[in-house]
């Protein structure tokens, strides 16, 4: 039943999809690669993918619409390892986000993010959620808030940020009413000051230092600037890895991680960053593509909610180390150096090529 | 109600969700475009202007320490300060050619190499952060790290707060050391590598409010790392101030009255429970954790047998000796069991449960009454009356007077001591053997207090039954002026006892000390001290040498108007008369020196 090979799943493999996010894992690798003198780093983030490609194929063998079934089952078990984070977590910089499995740390928020949009397909689609009513809202809104609420607690402000612009995708996809998407946006507005009282006092330090980045000389600030610093020394053409000042002296942070695309327009400039930039378009425009071309009601809304997630964590990263937006933690899908993360953007991945090869079914 | 926008016929819906979606596409799309817009912004209108911020400028950023909240004495003098002294740090990203120049540095200031690796191997090798390697740096040192600062790149000095004590070991228990942050006391995230925290006393207990915040700097450096210009400084916030109850002169002259001896002496308010001083023997260099990170010093002072990181006032647990005859006096007194006229003809033994107990003095008193026994401590009298009493009702006046119970001061690690009575023992299935009695009344046994307890239960003989909670803190005051933190006196508990027992628990103790009792040598001319002696055996069944005794001296003063308890003890010291009594002889003349000088000049005794 579920490894069934249907000639017609191998035709409608999606080959932009494929061919875009190749790209964009030599670009990681390179970069990755670059910046440590052993380019053990790299190689790790090369078994990642590894394992991510493995999960890829399981994902799409399992067809989509299983995994919506499943989708409860899944709810479940990601609030439980929400939870869990929250007993056996492991604190890096003051927040509990990874649970340690063995030698490897695991980020239950990542993997939230695909449960998340499967819950999402599963709860409008189901009895209860057609049509699009006041009461849908309410109930998804309750599904959402739980692990929202817990995400935001951990505190990851990233992850949670990402998941409501997803949300907000899928609910326009499905053609709720302007009026009514506008008096959200107003409600949830007029509930930031609660909001802010929830925020821990880092992420409210982050938020004012956006708005007055000399606010802390020593922190974000430092990394918005120094990001800054970082790409626009790279001019047009890039300076190399070995001129590569700003990443290779370490004057940028975290640099492996959120801050990877600094180090990658750095080394290679405009042109390096147009062809990143064009290979995240082709990703997210063949996502929408995708996306419209589906009938199904659960591929749509999957298909959505994913090319949503990645078109989110990447406009928001992007935003970030380029000083468009304030510096919240989101890594760059298929660029930033991390487990959890590689895994599940290859899994979220799996499941648009999984709706691409059933579309005509 | 349906929320969606109308959308035609089923056939139609399909071209509504696709132009939705093509809505979502444009809006992405100008997203992207937009990154674009701002890359092009950053590389190509911006970027020869970064290229050069990139190229010249390098901007460093250096954390500046604030100072350490200062600790006052109740009188505003400063029992601990800060002074400026260079620390050397090394920033492990700057330094390109890591070996040479630590091998450099190693040589130059006689720090072993394996010391400085390892201090570099616990952060990561491109932080920019300072390592800190060496505290309080001499100025020959400096001036050898300046001179050669071309071929040390990476190695930085840098002037920070750290603590200066009047004297090294200058209430070192009381106070407390502070040092730098373990790995251990990292985990909670609370603390940054390289932070000085209070590890012990008062430091540790208020460390939250001493610490402060730290600023910062940004400091544009050159290729070389050289600072060239500073770019902006957030000042660091210094620590909240902190007033103590203690008396640093009655500190000092405790400390001195000492004279390193190992023990402990208390002297507190008997009016409201403040510690004026507190003193534990021997005692280490506070200075020593301070300045350099020295780790063999470290564990020299751990593995040291006599233990000088132990508060003996409250950490450690001693028999009491005669001092204890005062709660058996009490409890013998209020029971209706003793009688001031009691009578006992004191041979200087005492046959019970068919062996002899021996009185501290061969051949006896003769006759004693109980104020007699108290002023000469006899052991006899109180083998009996022990008896009398019993051991239940004694031990039920110990807890009473606070025993084998935490005094509730605010400094980590207290003992409990133990009170032990028949019932106790039961409870535990184990046997009470009535010469166990005997050594109670004695203050023998398995009878365990801190000298904290004996100074709050003589308190409370000096002023009518108020059991304190020794208070530490008057105040912490914060650098704007307000008051993040005021503790009160705090009555814990009340012994009630009829007024008559009280005024003659003071006027014996008062004859032991001025009517040619064992504690004479407390006498002082003009001040009237009161007191009781106690000579404590190590282990009752050792064969205990000569000078093991631990010898005591609790006391009050003046006895008619009790303001200050001095309670001391010195471990093996000997007779508590002989040892103890002297060395609060010397504490009362410290702290009643006018009062004592006009004595001396008007005439009055000699």
């Amino acid at each position: 039943m579920i490894l069934r090979i249907d000639r017609r799943l191998l035709q409608n493999v999606d080959w932009p999809l494929i061919v875009s996010v190749m790209v964009l894992l030599s670009l990681s690798f390179i970069s990755l690669w670059s910046l440590s003198t052993t380019g053990s780093i790299a190689w790790r983030q090369l078994s990642w993918v590894g394992v991510g490609t493995v999960a890829l194929l399981v994902v799409i063998a399992l067809d989509y619409r299983n995994l919506v079934r499943a989708a409860p089952f899944f709810y479940v078990v990601g609030l439980g390892l929400l939870l869990t984070v929250f007993v056996l977590g492991r604190t890096v910089s003051g927040a509990r986000r990874w649970i340690h499995l063995g030698p490897f740390t695991f980020q239950p928020s990542e993997l939230f993010k695909l449960i998340f949009v499967l819950t999402l397909a599963w709860a409008l689609t189901s009895r209860w959620g057609r049509p699009l009513s006041r009461a849908t809202l309410v109930w998804t809104g309750i599904l959402v808030g739980v692990p929202f609420f817990l995400v935001v607690r951990q505190p990851d402000l990233g992850t949670a940020l990402v998941l409501l612009p997803v949300l907000a995708a899928v609910f326009i996809g499905l053609g709720m009413r302007l009026k009514i998407f506008a008096g959200i946006i107003l409600a949830g507005v007029a509930l930031m000051p609660v909001f802010w009282l929830a925020l821990k006092e880092y992420q409210r330090e982050r938020l004012l230092v956006y708005i007055d980045p000399f606010r802390d000389p020593l922190g974000t600030a430092y990394n918005v600037i120094q990001a800054k610093i970082a790409i626009g020394s790279g001019q047009l053409l890039g300076k190399g890895v070995s001129g590569a000042t700003q990443s290779r002296l370490a004057f940028l942070p975290e640099r492996h991680t959120d801050f990877i695309f600094a180090v990658f327009a750095e080394m290679w400039g405009f042109a390096g960053c147009l062809v990143l930039i064009m290979a995240y378009g082709l990703l997210v425009l063949r996502g929408f593509e995708i996306a419209a071309g589906t009938r199904e009601p659960q591929g749509r809304i999957v298909a959505l909610g994913v090319t949503a997630l990645f078109a989110t964590q990447t406009l928001i990263n992007l935003g970030m180390v380029t000083g468009l937006l304030p510096v919240v933690g989101i890594p760059l899908p298929f660029m930033s150096y991390g487990g959890s993360s590689m895994v599940v953007s290859l899994m979220a991945l799996g499941l648009l090529l999984s709706v691409r090869m059933r579309q005509f079914q | 109600m349906d929320m969606t926008a109308p959308s035609g016929t089923t056939g139609g819906r399909r071209d509504a969700w696709s132009k939705r979606v093509l809505a979502l596409t444009i809006l992405v799309a100008g997203a992207f475009v937009m990154l674009l817009g701002q890359l092009w912004y950053l590389q190509v209108l911006e970027g020869s202007r970064f290229r050069d911020m990139s190229e010249k400028n390098r901007i460093r950023v250096r954390p500046v320490a604030a100072p350490r909240g200062i600790l006052f004495d109740r009188n505003g003098l400063a029992l601990v300060d800060n002074r400026p002294a260079f620390t050397l740090s090394l920033i492990p990203r700057e330094m390109e050619d890591r070996n040479t120049v630590l091998a450099r540095l190693s040589v130059m200031l006689k720090i072993p190499l394996a010391e400085l690796t390892e201090s570099l191997a616990r952060v990561p090798a491109d932080s920019l952060r300072p390592v800190r390697i060496r505290r309080d740096l001499s100025l020959e040192d400096v001036a050898k790290v300046e001179e050669s600062k071309l071929d040390l790149p990476g190695v930085v000095v840098e002037v920070e707060p750290t603590r200066v004590y009047p004297t090294s070991t200058f209430a070192a228990h009381l106070l407390g050391y502070v040092r730098e942050v373990s790995d251990e006391q990292m985990k909670g995230g609370r603390y940054r590598r390289g932070d000085m925290i209070g590890q012990t006393g008062l430091e540790r207990l208020l460390d939250e409010h001493l610490r402060g915040r730290d600023g910062g700097e940004r400091i544009e450096v050159d290729a070389l790392g050289r600072p060239v210009q500073l770019m902006q400084r957030e000042e660091p916030r210094p620590g909240a101030q902190v007033v103590t109850t203690v008396d640093r002169r009655i500190q000092e002259a405790a400390e001195r009255a000492m004279a390193g001896r190992p023990g402990a002496v208390v002297v507190m308010d008997p009016r409201s429970g403040d510690v004026l001083a507190l003193t534990s023997g021997p005692a280490y260099g506070l200075d020593t954790f301070a300045g350099n990170l020295d780790r063999e010093a470290w564990a020299r002072l751990i593995k040291d047998p006599t233990h000088p990181l132990l508060n003996r006032a409250l950490q450690a647990q001693y028999p009491p000796g005669s001092v204890f005859k005062m709660i058996v006096v009490a409890a013998g007194l209020q029971e209706g069991t003793l009688n001031p006229m009691d009578r006992v003809y004191c041979n200087g033994t005492f046959d019970y449960g068919g062996r002899t107990w021996k009185d501290w003095k061969t051949g006896g008193h003769g006759h004693m009454d109980l104020r007699g026994a108290v002023m000469q401590s006899c052991d006899v009298f109180f083998y009996q009356y022990g008896l009398k009493i019993g051991p239940e009702a004694i031990a039920r006046y110990a807890r009473a007077f606070g025993l084998g119970a935490v005094t509730g001061i605010d400094l980590p690690g207290e003992k409990l001591g133990l009170v032990p009575s028949p019932a106790g023992r039961r409870e535990r299935g184990r046997v009470w053997h009535s010469g166990e009695t005997l050594n109670v009344a004695i203050g023998q046994g398995a009878l365990l207090v801190t000298p904290l307890q004996v100074a709050r239960m003589t308190a409370a003989i000096a002023n009518g039954g108020i059991l304190w909670k020794p208070r530490l803190i008057q105040r912490v005051e914060r650098p704007d002026g307000t008051v993040a933190y005021t503790e009160s006196s705090k009555m814990l508990e009340h012994v009630d006892l009829s007024p008559v027992i009280w005024a003659f628990l003071r006027s014996s103790m008062s004859g032991v000390v001025n009517e040619g009792g064992t504690g004479a040598a407390a006498r002082i001319p003009g001040l009237e001290v009161a007191g009781k002696t106690g000579t404590a055996q190590t282990v009752a069944n050792s064969k205990s040498e000569k000078g093991q005794d631990h010898a005591w001296f609790a006391s009050f003063a003046p006895a008619k108007d009790p303001q200050v308890v001095v309670v001391v003890m010195v471990e093996g010291g000997g007779h508590g008369g002989s040892v103890a009594a002297p060395i609060a002889r010397q504490i009362y003349q410290a702290i009643f020196l006018e009062k004592v000088a006009m004595a001396v000049l008007a005439g009055d005794g000699s």
